[in-house]
């Protein structure tokens, strides 16, 4: 990257974001975190929430950039989209039933609150719930294989080099991956 | 997704080029046809499409706690700091404990090493300045200043002829003792060690011992004020000696 972090453009952001750069994913997700820390901090959170929280928002505005759901309108439109994201999710769960019947919170009950919540969540959604379920309960072989070509981002060439295997052989490993991870979805359907 | 849907790992590889826009103008042309009309299609695609995002959400989704492990920390700093202060605080403490036992030690042992040292410690006499010797002018000018007791004036002088003869076992001698009837134990010792390294027939090597035991006495170094008191032949060295080991 020939400019620094800071000086990046929203939409070089949102670029460096869809590649999963992992500088910037690294600088992103550092610099936005204590904002919504001591905003979960300040409304009966703690620490272990104020992570989950950031860490499920993170994600949302990940796959939103990935989804062409968000075109950046300002010079902070993202840091500020994800703190909104991050904050209505914490409003989520305080405003959840659960959580009003509760006088304390515990990590069980974050969760619950937050299956509560999924089960109205539209269709695509639960669908990718289902397809990232099913790559955590991949082989690691797989998992390490998938990883690194689809996130990562890495050739098939270099892969291959990698493992000290053909070509031909890794791309026939990376379908029969797939495959795997496409009987682990449908059995979880 | 379709339960029977076996996709060839030609067809994935082509959809995966779909997805992530690799596809010649031409097929790209060919693969949106097809999936107008094949709604069956449509629907696998989509899902492979999602499936690769799952991929990618839940790769990063793993390796954000190794991320949260780099945020630096401002939040909790106010209470870390309280925390840091307060641990200052009994460190300090600690220490101040630790410096007053010593310091107690030192105040209840050393009354008995340096009375012993005040009982005993007489500069010696030095030389008689007969002044006959023109050689040693410089020598025994600062003899003069020694037993009149300008020991500052005396050092000063044997130094400058010190440089000339770092070797002279009389003069690093009796810079030694001016060092001590100067209160200067420290400076002194290694003027004394360096006079008690010279041959056996030096005249004053056995008083050297003694003034350098006395030295290590006041310095508080039992060990070597014995051992050099025991080198010494005189009835001084003997007595602080005797009084030492009882």
């Amino acid at each position: 990257m020939g400019k620094s972090i800071n000086s990046l453009s929203q939409s070089e952001l949102v670029y460096a974001i869809k590649s999963n750069d992992p500088n910037v994913l690294k600088f992103f997700y550092t610099e936005n975190y204590t904002k919504i820390e001591s905003l979960i901090l300040k409304n009966s959170g703690s620490i272990e929430y104020a992570k989950d929280i950031y860490q499920d928002a993170f994600i949302t505005v990940w796959t939103h950039i990935k989804n062409d759901k968000f075109v950046p309108k300002n010079d902070t439109a993202l840091q500020g989209y994800l703190y909104k994201i991050a904050k209505n999710k914490w409003m989520d769960v305080l405003r959840s039933k659960s959580f009003k019947n509760l006088k304390s919170l515990n990590y069980e009950t974050l969760v619950y609150i937050k299956d509560e919540k999924d089960e109205n969540i539209d269709l695509k959604n639960n669908k990718l719930k289902i397809a990232m379920l099913a790559f955590k309960n991949l082989g690691q072989p797989c998992k390490k294989l998938l990883s690194t070509f689809y996130f990562d981002k890495k050739s098939i060439k270099d892969i291959a080099s990698e493992l000290k295997i053909e070509e031909t052989t890794a791309r026939n490993k990376k379908y029969r991956c797939m495959e795997k991870l496409r009987a682990l979805v449908l059995a979880s359907k | 997704m379709n339960d029977n849907s076996d996709i060839s790992q030609e067809l994935l590889e082509i959809i995966e080029r779909y997805i992530n826009g690799s596809m010649t103008s031409q097929e790209l042309k060919d693969f949106n046809q097809l999936l107008e009309l094949d709604n069956e299609f449509k629907v696998k695609v989509e899902d492979i499409k999602t499936m690769l995002l799952g991929i990618e959400a839940q790769s990063l989704k793993e390796q954000l706690d190794i991320l949260h492990k780099d945020i630096p920390k401002t939040i909790v700093k106010k209470p870390v700091d309280k925390k840091v202060k307060y641990l200052n605080f009994s460190k300090i403490a600690a220490a101040a404990a630790v410096i007053i036992a010593i310091g107690s030690i030192w105040f209840f042992s050393t009354p008995k090493n340096e009375k012993l040292y005040a009982n005993h410690f007489k500069p010696d006499p030095g030389l008689p300045t007969t002044m006959s010797s023109t050689n040693n002018y410089d020598f025994y000018d600062a003899m003069v200043k020694y037993k009149h007791g300008d020991y500052n004036i005396a050092i000063d002088k044997w130094k400058i002829l010190s440089e000339q003869k770092p070797e002279n076992d009389t003069l690093n001698y009796f810079l030694g003792v001016a060092y001590m009837a100067n209160k200067n134990t420290s400076e002194a010792i290694p003027f004394l060690e360096r006079s008690v390294e010279a041959p056996d027939e030096f005249v004053f090597l056995n008083e050297a011992y003694y003034y350098l035991g006395l030295a290590y006495l006041k310095e508080g170094n039992v060990e070597l004020a014995k051992k050099n008191l025991s080198l010494s032949e005189t009835d001084a060295s003997k007595l602080v000696l005797s009084k030492l080991t009882k």
